[in-house]
């Protein structure tokens, strides 16, 4: 609706003065109270009231935005230190595995050691670096020759007991034949009974105890240890368990015996630099 | 439809006021978006519509800033009604115009609160030559940017560009 020129000024001054001196009113009552919240006036709250939605949206959509963008920023961060995690897990999941290495072969060390410890004679640590199992004829080689005092004839031992005796040396490394070898044979005993008698290879994984009468008093279970009576093994070397003891077909006993020593898997052994009978004496007949 | 244009530009005024009262507070010490939109308005030459955007300006100013209420629609409605009156009989036009305009505006509006300051409060405002200076480049620069853009895209005149008479 128009409004009616009468009630409009006739001067924009005198509009001016008007409202100036409105404004002068309002601002002297403004100026008297106090600004903090219920306090200001009616008008100003009205002001601000119709207004209210600008500086609210702004403030939303500038903290959406601030948001989103920390949001962004987190989230390339969280990339980031992923892919840096991830790396760290790799790296300290190979450590582990270094130091799990580390930590069995220090255990399996530890008990070589305090085993060869036991032995009077000199000994040296060897390590297996090629094991040939499948053939009838057994055998490992291990990494010390000659050149370490290693001699043909010397015997092979682990933790867990006689693994065999050296056949071949060179400078660096040494060839030793596994007591399961169908060549082998070392003298031995049963440590329940001390019966004595001669332990081969079968040629397979085991072996067999041979010049056992019928009559003696083998079961299975019984523990075979080196009786030190062939001159290369000393005595007291566990070498296997009886699983089999049977009455063979003439005077002796068939026994079959499982090694001590697990073939497969020998890494360190200790070579005991025995002392060896002269070759006159073993070989003197009267 | 020029009084939709003073409103949108209001809320415009209102949102940088907002924008920059949250990320750049001290921004608003050199800088009056409030100015440079009642002289735009106040460029076309109507004198009555200059007051009453001086005081809508103003008073909305006043009501999202600490100052007291009407302080700022007095000085707005000051610089509204000189703007409007210059533009009455001289018609300027350009961004040369209009940043001259512009510079007069914001000192003319600093020495109302200035004194309406002292006489209302009794006190001093710190530093105002340094802030009036620059408020007044600032404003300057940013309006006739302003101008400038409205100008070269909507090929538009100040509001109100078809001048009326002084008085009724």
């Amino acid at each position: 609706m128009p409004v009616p020129v009468d009630v409009i000024p006739r001067r924009p001054t005198l509009l001016l003065i008007v409202v100036l001196s409105l404004l002068f009113v309002l601002m002297s009552l403004s100026s008297r109270t106090s600004y903090v919240g219920e306090t200001r006036t009616m008008f100003e709250r009205s002001v601000m009231t119709i207004f209210a939605p600008v500086p609210k949206t702004v403030n939303w959509v500038g903290s959406t935005a601030a948001d989103m963008y920390h949001g962004y920023l987190d989230m390339r961060r969280s990339v980031k230190e992923n892919l840096e995690l991830r790396r760290k897990v790799d790296q300290l999941t190979t450590e582990n595995l270094r130091l799990r290495q580390g930590e069995g072969d220090m255990r399996r060390l530890r008990s070589l050691l305090s085993y060869s410890e036991q032995f009077t004679m000199p000994t040296s640590m060897a390590e297996a670096i090629m094991l040939d199992l499948s053939s009838r004829f057994k055998s490992i080689v291990v990494d010390r020759g000659s050149s370490t005092g290693v001699d043909v004839d010397d015997a092979v031992v682990n933790a867990n007991g006689l693994i065999g005796r050296v056949v071949l040396t060179t400078k660096d490394m040494a060839k030793v034949q596994l007591i399961t070898d169908s060549n082998a044979s070392v003298g031995v005993l049963i440590e329940r009974t001390r019966r004595q008698g001669v332990l081969r290879g079968d040629g397979g994984g085991g072996a067999q105890l041979f010049d056992i009468p019928s009559l003696a008093d083998v079961r299975p279970g019984d523990r075979i240890i080196s009786a030190g009576i062939d001159g290369i093994y000393p005595k007291g070397i566990p070498v296997g368990v009886v699983t089999k003891a049977e009455k063979g077909q003439d005077l002796f006993k068939t026994i079959a015996v499982k090694p001590t020593v697990d073939f497969g898997s020998i890494e360190e052994v200790i070579v005991l630099h025995t002392r060896k009978v002269p070759g006159q004496i073993a070989r003197y007949t009267p | 439809m020029r009084w939709l244009r003073f409103a949108v530009g209001l809320i415009i005024a209102l949102t940088l006021h907002s924008l920059l009262n949250s990320f750049f507070p001290n921004a608003l010490a050199f800088f009056n978006p409030y100015v440079i939109l009642v002289v735009y308005y106040s460029m076309g030459g109507n004198v009555f519509g200059a007051i009453i955007a001086g005081v809508v300006a103003g008073l909305v100013q006043d009501a999202f800033s600490g100052a007291i209420f009407g302080l700022h629609a007095f000085s707005l409605t000051v610089c509204a009604y000189a703007v409007a009156y210059v533009n009455s009989r001289l018609s300027l036009r350009g961004t040369v115009a209009f940043g001259a305009c512009l510079i007069g505006a914001v000192i003319a509006n600093e020495l109302v609160i200035y004194i309406l300051v002292n006489i209302l409060l009794k006190q001093k405002i710190q530093f105002f030559e340094q802030g009036m200076i620059f408020k007044a480049f600032f404003t300057c620069l940013f309006g006739m940017l302003v101008y400038q853009l409205l100008t070269l895209f909507l090929r538009e005149e100040p509001i109100e560009a078809t001048r009326r008479p002084a008085g009724w």
